[in-house]
C-alpha cells in the first residue's frame, strides 16, 4: 500500500450558531493513498462536504489535523494554505462554478494563472494555452473552446470543470457530487472519464456521492453518519 | 495575473461600469478646462494690471513731504531706473452744467469699473510719466479711433490756449460722448485749515479741455482714471507748497527682485521721512501687491470653482461606487470557486480593487487628454460655435480680451490625477473589502 497523501485524523468540524455549537464532524480519521479511489457515501447532512472542504484546505477544522504527505497543514497562514490548494488539490462541484464571463478555455486558463505574476503568465502563455487546449481536447471538447458556460450543457461544463482541475497538475482531486446534476447518460460519460483519468495520473481521487452503484466501481467506500465514519 | 485578467473580463462584460467612468471622466476634464480657462485669466488680468502699473509706487506720503528730494534719495536706489512724481486726487467729471449721473449699483464696477462718477485724478509730468510708465503706449494704442487720439502725443498735457489739457480712458469717452477739444468741468474739493487748526471743505472747479483718450488692457484703470497736468492740479489743490508730491511711482532696473527692492525703497523712504519721531513715514508697494486685493480676489474665484469641481467629482465617485457595488454582488458566487484554486482573500480584495482602479485610470486618462485638448483649442472651439450656432461662449470684449485665456498648468493635472485616483481607490476599497470578507463556502454551498 502507498503511503497516504492526504489524511484526516481525529477531525471534529462544529459551527456556532448564536450560541450553540452544532458539532458536524465528531472525530473523522481518513487517509486516501496515491492513486487511490476512495467513493464517500452519506445520508444528506451527513458532513460530506464539510469533510471535503477541510480536507482540500477551504476550512479550518475545529480540532483534529489534516496531514498532505504527512505534513499537518490545516494551521498554515493563509496564503500557503491557498498555494497548496493550487498547486496539488483539484476540485469538482455539482454545480460547476464555472464563471459566466469567460470561455471554456479562459476558465481552464484561469486556475493557471493563480500563482503566476503578470510578466511571468506572459512570458509562459503560449504553452499555458496549449496545456488548457490539450485538456479540454482530452475532456472531448475540442469543438467548444470559446463557448461561454451560458452556451454549453451540464455535462460539458462539468468537462470544463474537470479539465480546470487538472490544470495545475495536481496531486489530489476532490469531487463533491461531481454528478449529482446529470442526467444518468451523461453522468456516465463524466465519470467514465474522470475514472480513466484518474488512473492515467495515478491521483488521489476523493468521490462524494449518493450513488451507491458508483461507489463501488472505487476501491474503497467509506461511509458517514452524523458527523462520523462507520465503516 | 488573475486579479487583472479578471477584472478586466468583469469590466468589458459590464457596461454599466461605463458610467461611473464617464463620471470620473467629465469631473477631471471640466476640473482641467475650468481651472485652465481661470487661471489663463489671471495671467491675463495680472497682464494687464502690470500694463497699467509703475513698478513701484510711493505712496501715503505726509503732507510736508518734499518731491525734490523724495526723488533724489530714491534715484540713488541703484535698481531704480526713474521715478516720476504724481498728484492723485478725486473729483466729477462732466461736461460744464450737466449734474452727475447717479452712481451705478454696487458690484457692478467690480472688475472693470469704469462707469461711475467719481474719479481718480492723476497730476502728472507727461515726460516723467512716459519714462517709468507705459504711458506714451497708451495714448497711442491701437484700438483708439484716429478722431479721438492726442494730436501730439509727445506733449499731450500741454494747455491749449490757456485751458488745460485732460486725458480720459478711451471707454468712457465714448460712452460719454466725449470729443477731442470738448470742455468739460473738473469738481472737486479740498481740506483746509483755517486760523483755528479747523479744516473745512473748499470746492474746487477746473474748467479743462479733452486732449484725447488713453488706453491701458487694464479696463479698470481706464474707466476710473484722468490724468491732467501736475502744475495744474498743484496750483488748484495746494498753491502755497510747489513741491507737493503725493505719490511717486518708479520704475525699476531689475524686475526680478521686485520685493527686495520694495523693501529696500521702504526703508530707504523711511529714513528719508523721519523727522526724529521714530513715525513710519510712506508707503512702498510693488504693482503686485498694490492690486493684489483685485488679483486674489479672482484667484479666490478659482479656488471657490476647484471646491465645487472637486465635489462634483466626489458624486461622479459615488456612481462608480454604486456600479462596483452591483458588480461584486453578482460576482459573489465566484469567490468559491476561486479561493479552491488558489485566491486568497487578500486576492478577491485585489481583483474587485483592481476593477475600480482600471475604471479610474480609463476617466482619468481620458478626462485629462480630453481637458487638455480643450483647453488647447479653446478658441477654435468657440469660434466654432459662434459660427454654427452663433451663441457665444465666451464674450471677449467683455475682458478686453482678444482669445479666450488659458493656462494649463502641469502641477494641477498631476493634482486632479491625484484626487481623482485617491477618490477612485476609497470608493473601490468598499466593495472589494466586501467581496474579501465574503465566505467562500457559502458560495460553494449554495446553488
Ligand atoms: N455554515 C454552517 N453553519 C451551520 N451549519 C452548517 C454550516 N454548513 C453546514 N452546516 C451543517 O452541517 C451539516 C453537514 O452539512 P454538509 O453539507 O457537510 O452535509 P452533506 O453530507 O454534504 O449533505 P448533502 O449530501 O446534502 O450535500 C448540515 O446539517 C448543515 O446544516
Ligand atoms: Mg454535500
Amino acid at each position: 500500500m502507498n503511503p497516504p497523501v492526504l489524511e484526516a485524523l481525529a477531525v471534529t468540524k462544529s459551527y456556532r450558531l448564536g450560541r450553540r455549537e452544532i458539532p458536524v464532524l465528531r472525530g473523522v480519521d481518513l487517509a486516501i493513498a496515491q492513486g487511490e479511489r476512495v467513493a464517500l457515501l452519506g445520508a444528506s447532512g451527513a458532513g460530506k462536504s464539510t469533510l471535503l472542504h477541510v480536507l482540500g484546505l477551504l476550512d479550518a477544522p475545529t480540532s483534529g489535523s489534516v496531514r498532505f504527505d504527512g505534513r499537518p497543514v490545516h494551521a498554515l497562514p493563509v496564503a500557503e494554505r491557498a498555494r497548496l490548494r493550487h498547486r496539488h488539490t483539484g476540485f469538482v462541484f455539482q454545480f460547476y462554478h464555472l464563471i459566466p464571463e469567460l470561455t471554456a478555455l479562459q476558465n481552464v486558463l484561469l486556475a493557471g494563472m493563480m500563482a503566476t505574476s503578470t510578466l511571468a503568465w506572459w512570458r509562459g502563455r503560449r504553452a499555458a494555452r496549449a496545456a488548457a487546449e490539450a485538456l479540454l481536447v482530452q475532456v472531448g471538447l475540442q469543438d467548444r473552446l470559446h463557448h461561454r458556460p451560458a452556451e454549453l450543457s451540464g455535462g460539458e461544463r462539468q468537462r470544463v470543470a474537470i479539465a480546470r482541475a487538472l490544470l495545475a497538475d495536481p496531486k489530489v482531486v476532490l469531487a463533491d457530487e461531481p454528478t449529482g446534476n446529470l442526467d444518468s447518460a451523461t453522468a456516465a460519460g463524466v465519470v467514465e472519464l474522470m475514472f480513466s483519468i484518474q488512473q492515467q495520473r495515478r491521483l488521489a481521487f476523493l468521490l462524494v456521492t449518493h450513488n451507491e452503484e458508483l461507489a463501488r466501481r472505487c476501491d474503497r467506500i467509506v461511509r458517514m453518519q452524523d458527523g462520523v465514519v462507520v465503516g | 495575473m488573475y486579479r487583472l485578467f479578471l477584472a478586466v473580463r468583469y469590466l468589458l462584460t459590464r457596461p454599466i461600469n461605463l458610467l461611473g467612468m464617464l463620471g470620473i471622466l467629465l469631473s477631471v476634464w471640466a476640473l482641467v478646462l475650468v481651472v485652465s480657462i481661470f487661471s489663463g485669466f489671471l495671467v491675463e488680468i495680472e497682464r494687464h494690471v502690470r500694463s497699467a502699473s509703475a513698478d513701484v509706487s510711493v505712496h501715503r506720503l505726509p503732507a510736508w513731504a518734499s518731491g525734490k528730494a523724495l526723488e533724489q534719495a530714491l534715484r540713488d536706489d541703484p535698481n531704480v531706473r526713474d521715478v516720476a512724481p504724481r498728484l492723485v486726487h478725486y473729483g466729477m467729471l462732466g461736461r460744464p452744467g450737466d449734474r452727475p449721473q447717479p452712481p451705478p449699483l454696487l458690484g457692478r464696477t467690480a472688475l472693470h469699473g469704469g462707469d461711475q462718477p467719481f474719479l481718480l485724478v492723476l497730476g502728472v509730468d507727461a515726460a516723467a510719466e512716459a519714462a517709468v510708465t507705459g504711458f506714451a503706449g497708451w495714448l497711442r494704442a491701437p484700438s483708439i479711433p484716429p478722431d479721438l487720439r492726442v494730436a501730439d502725443p509727445t506733449a499731450p498735457l500741454a494747455a491749449a490756449d490757456g485751458t488745460p489739457r485732460v486725458l480720459v480712458g478711451l471707454e468712457r469717452m465714448q460712452r460719454e460722448g466725449l470729443r477731442r477739444g470738448d470742455r468739460v468741468l473738473l469738481t472737486t474739493g479740498r481740506l483746509q485749515g483755517d486760523g483755528d487748526g479747523q479744516k473745512g471743505l473748499q470746492q474746487i472747479s477746473l474748467e479743462l479741455q479733452v486732449a484725447g483718450a488713453f488706453k491701458t488692457h487694464h479696463g479698470g484703470f481706464d474707466g476710473n482714471n484722468v490724468f491732467v497736468d501736475r502744475e495744474v492740479l498743484r496750483q488748484a489743490l495746494f498753491p502755497d507748497r510747489p513741491d507737493a508730491v503725493q505719490e511717486i511711482a518708479v520704475r525699476l532696473h531689475d524686475e526680478s527682485t521686485l520685493s527686495a527692492t520694495t523693501d529696500r525703497l521702504q526703508r530707504l523712504v523711511v529714513r528719508a521721512l523721519d523727522r526724529g519721531d521714530d513715525l513710519a513715514r510712506g508707503h512702498v508697494q510693488g504693482w503686485r501687491d498694490k492690486n493684489g486685493q483685485f488679483l486674489r480676489s479672482v484667484e479666490h474665484q478659482r479656488g471657490l470653482l476647484k471646491i465645487v469641481l472637486v465635489v462634483i467629482m466626489v458624486t461622479a465617485a459615488f456612481l462608480m461606487l454604486a456600479t462596483l457595488s452591483m458588480m461584486v454582488t453578482e460576482k459573489t458566487a465566484d469567490i468559491g470557486i476561486l479561493t479552491a484554486m488558489g485566491a486568497t482573500p487578500l486576492g478577491v480584495l485585489q481583483v474587485f480593487l483592481a476593477c475600480g482602479l482600471t475604471i479610474t485610470a480609463a476617466g482619468v486618462g481620458l478626462g485629462l487628454s480630453a481637458g487638455t485638448l480643450t483647453s488647447v483649442y479653446l478658441e477654435e472651439i468657440r469660434r466654432f460655435v459662434l459660427w454654427a450656432t452663433g451663441v457665444d461662449l465666451f464674450p471677449l470684449q467683455v475682458y478686453n480680451l482678444d482669445r479666450v485665456p488659458c493656462a494649463l498648468e502641469p502641477l494641477w493635472l498631476l493634482q486632479v490625477a491625484a484626487m481623482a485616483f485617491a477618490t477612485g481607490a476609497v470608493v473601490s476599497a468598499w466593495p472589494a473589502w466586501r467581496a474579501a470578507r465574503h465566505d467562500p463556502l457559502v458560495s460553494l454551498r449554495g446553488t
